[in-house]
């Protein structure tokens, strides 16, 4: 009897039916949307993240910012001038750690050590600046009226006269960046956040050798291939492999030992990041002030830190999602629940007669409202059907328009060397002061989505319900027999 | 049995009392018929409220064969009212969206009647008052006589101990009413029903062996010779 009464009120009051789970309908498909772009919005800096410093890492450890460097540890490049007419080129060039700052490489063992701490591996960030081309020296034209001492006394030697006409330079900078990675720990570091696609990556037994793995973009513009050749300082390196980043730009140019990128920064046994994975995500704040408390000196950065230094559109339309977007989806969801109570409860009254003849046959109040629950929850089931409908449409053109959001990295935090804002978790390639990626926001809709949708279905339901049964469980059958008469 | 003993009933109307039920004594005969009358408003639908456990006396006792309803907690007078005491009000009262077999049906759910069997003592008693054929016909479908049948098997299929019928026959033309009423009679007599019935229609009243006029809420009783 429940079901086929159910099934026939239902049925009868079809209009009304479709108003209560239309409202339900909208605000479960705004939280799909809501919560699926959201996620999308979670993924989308995944990705940024995970650009800066590979799979696995949980946080970096780089020095402590300190005093910007003096002069003297610039780099400098000198050239003798040519002969006028000597075509012969020159090239030197300077290889400099990435931000002046590094760590003892026992460094890396003292992290290891911390609890809590997995992994650790040290790399060491390099920039290459190589200026090359021809420098000739300018001619002296001497006039005609001699010259005057520049003491003027009598007796000082006469300089002659004139002026230097022609020579000058004509030179090129190439400016690249170089990661030492530690080539026996090949899981942790930012080298994991880019395919090998051509050749492959080191071995463990390259701890030393004179081999390099190349980013993609920088092996097409140098035209490099497996098996090419590298000079950097002097010092010819194989290209063994060619690396292309999983999203945006790669940490770095070319990836070599760590030793040998030791020996070309003249930085013997000095990393500039060291790499953590702990042994548990949840643990990552402890292990954080573990290493700061234990390891003096350092600057840790874990990927919640990070994000924090996510600025542009990605950063915006996220607070926008976990702002705006999620109290509008509460308070449409409200306004859905207390409109489909009132609705509900304003059938009760319209029913009044109908339940009253029921109660003076003999029904028990219970049953009444479980009768007035039960057409509720369906409403709210078919609310939540057509709010799933309509939330996985809405994720799916999302999805399918993927509006693409800018994400500015390290804006201003952190000094050279240290923290986000010089690079700390970005490796080699993310020493800039802010770096712009841009990335495809979609909107995947989780299985826990839906069933957080369902769940929202039958409570709203339950509401609906609720105030429908409130009122039928008070209808006293004497009173709703007499309102008729 | 029914025994009222000084049933008393005030509702108040913003500042105003209005005593519905003022000090009514009655006593009620199983198989007995009783016929209700008296002016709109004078509290003829009250008094068949306290017989059928729909409503409790301000004051008083409604004693039904020996228990005294005014006292009952509500579960106890539900269950009253599904097992022993049958409604038939003068709109039909039936469920529009549910067919005459269904609606008849109603009636035996709080009684945990078994679906199947539920369905057999509906069809049976739709039987019993001309509407065997009539089975999963919804109430729109059917005249107001036929809706009054089937609200009349709906209060006889569980077989109860009263009857008690609110003008049964106040929606009805008149050849509807002697329908009506020709079946309500056989079922008295066939059933052995204690049955006590509110009309405004005089020629029903004059049929009656015992006739109850209510004015201001005060009850004379006298007995028909003539039915």
């Amino acid at each position: 009897m429940f079901f086929t009464y159910l099934r026939r009120e239902l049925r009868r009051r079809r209009k009304a039916a479709l108003v209560v789970a239309s409202g339900l309908a909208l605000g479960i498909a705004l939280v799909i949307v809501v919560d699926s772009v959201s996620s999308g919005m979670g993924r989308a800096q995944d990705k940024v993240l995970q650009s800066l410093y590979g799979l696995g890492t949980d946080m970096t450890v780089t020095k402590a910012a300190s005093p910007t460097p003096s002069t003297s540890d610039r780099p400098r490049f000198r050239f003798d001038a040519q002969e006028d007419g000597s075509e012969e080129e020159q090239s030197t060039d300077r290889v400099m750690v990435q931000g002046f700052q590094t760590l003892a490489g026992t460094t890396v063992g003292k992290v290891a050590g911390q609890d809590g701490v997995a992994d650790a591996v040290g790399g060491l960030s390099l920039q290459v600046v190589k200026v090359s081309g021809q420098f000739t020296r300018g001619q002296f034209q001497q006039d005609g009226s001699g010259g005057q001492g520049q003491g003027g006394g009598p007796g000082a030697q006469q300089a002659p006269q004139g002026r230097v006409e022609g020579g000058g330079a004509d030179f090129d900078v190439n400016s690249y960046s170089v990661y030492g990675t530690d080539v026996t720990e090949p899981a942790l570091g930012p080298l994991t956040s880019s395919a090998i696609t051509s050749g492959r990556t080191f071995k463990e037994s390259e701890a030393d050798a004179k081999v390099a793995v190349a980013d993609s973009a920088y092996a097409k513009e140098k035209k490099l291939r497996t098996g090419s050749t590298v000079t950097i300082k002097g010092t010819k390196f194989e290209v063994v492999g060619i690396a292309t980043a999983d999203s945006g730009d790669a940490a770095a140019n070319l990836y070599i030992p760590l030793k040998q990128a030791q020996t070309l920064g003249d930085a013997k046994d000095k990393v500039t990041t060291i790499y953590v994975k702990a042994t548990d995500s949840q643990r990552i704040d402890g292990v954080k002030s573990a290493i700061q408390k234990n390891v003096p000196g350092t600057t840790v950065t874990t990927s919640a830190d990070l994000a924090d230094t996510v600025s542009g559109s990605l950063s915006t339309a996220s607070s926008l999602a976990a702002g705006v977007g999620k109290w509008l989806s509460i308070v449409v969801l409200a306004a859905a629940f207390l409109v489909a109570g009132l609705l509900t409860s304003s059938a009760v009254s319209r029913r009044v007669r109908e339940f009253g003849t029921l109660k003076a046959l003999g029904w028990r109040s219970g049953r009444v409202t479980r009768q007035v629950v039960g057409e509720a929850v369906v409403n709210g089931l078919v609310g939540g059907v057509l709010g799933i409908a309509l939330g996985l449409a809405g994720a799916y053109v999302v999805t399918a328009v993927s509006p693409t959001l800018q994400a500015q990295l390290g804006g201003g935090t952190g000094g050279p060397g240290g923290g986000f804002g010089g690079g700390g978790m970005g490796g080699p390639g993310r020493q800039a002061a802010a770096k712009t990626l841009d990335v495809a926001l979609t909107a995947p809709v989780s299985l826990t989505t839906i069933a957080l949708a369902v769940g929202l279905a039958v409570a709203g339901g339950l509401v609906a319900g609720g105030f429908g049964g409130w009122r039928a469980s008070r209808l006293r059958p004497a009173d709703a027999l007499r309102r008729v008469e | 049995m029914y025994e009222l003993r000084g049933v008393t009933k005030r509702y108040t109307r913003g500042k105003d009392t209005v005593h519905a039920l003022d000090g009514v004594d009655l006593t009620i005969a199983d198989g007995d018929r009783l016929v209700i009358q008296g002016p709109t408003g004078g509290g003829k639908s009250t008094l068949l409220q306290m017989l059928g456990a729909l409503d409790r006396p301000s004051s008083g006792e409604v004693v039904l064969d020996g228990t005294d309803l005014a006292k009952l907690p509500e579960a106890r007078l539900t269950r009253v009212r599904s097992e022993s005491i049958g409604f038939v009000f003068q709109s039909f009262n039936l469920i529009p969206t549910l067919t005459a077999q269904e609606n008849v049906e109603t009636a035996l759910v709080p009684l945990g009647v078994k679906a199947k069997e539920r369905r057999e003592k509906a069809a049976e008693a739709l039987t019993s008052v001309g509407l065997g054929e009539r089975l999963g016909h919804l109430p729109g479908e059917m005249s107001g006589g036929q809706q009054q049948r089937v609200a009349i098997a709906r209060a006889l299929v569980k077989q109860p101990k009263v009857l008690l019928a609110d003008e049964p026959t106040g929606n009805l033309d008149e050849s509807m009413r002697d329908e009506i009423m020709d079946v309500l009679d056989r079922m008295w007599k066939e059933l052995g029903l204690t049955f006590v019935m509110v009309t405004h229609d005089s020629a029903i009243a004059r049929k009656a062996p015992r006739l109850a006029t209510i004015r201001k809420g005060r009850i004379t009783v006298k007995e028909n010779a003539e039915a």
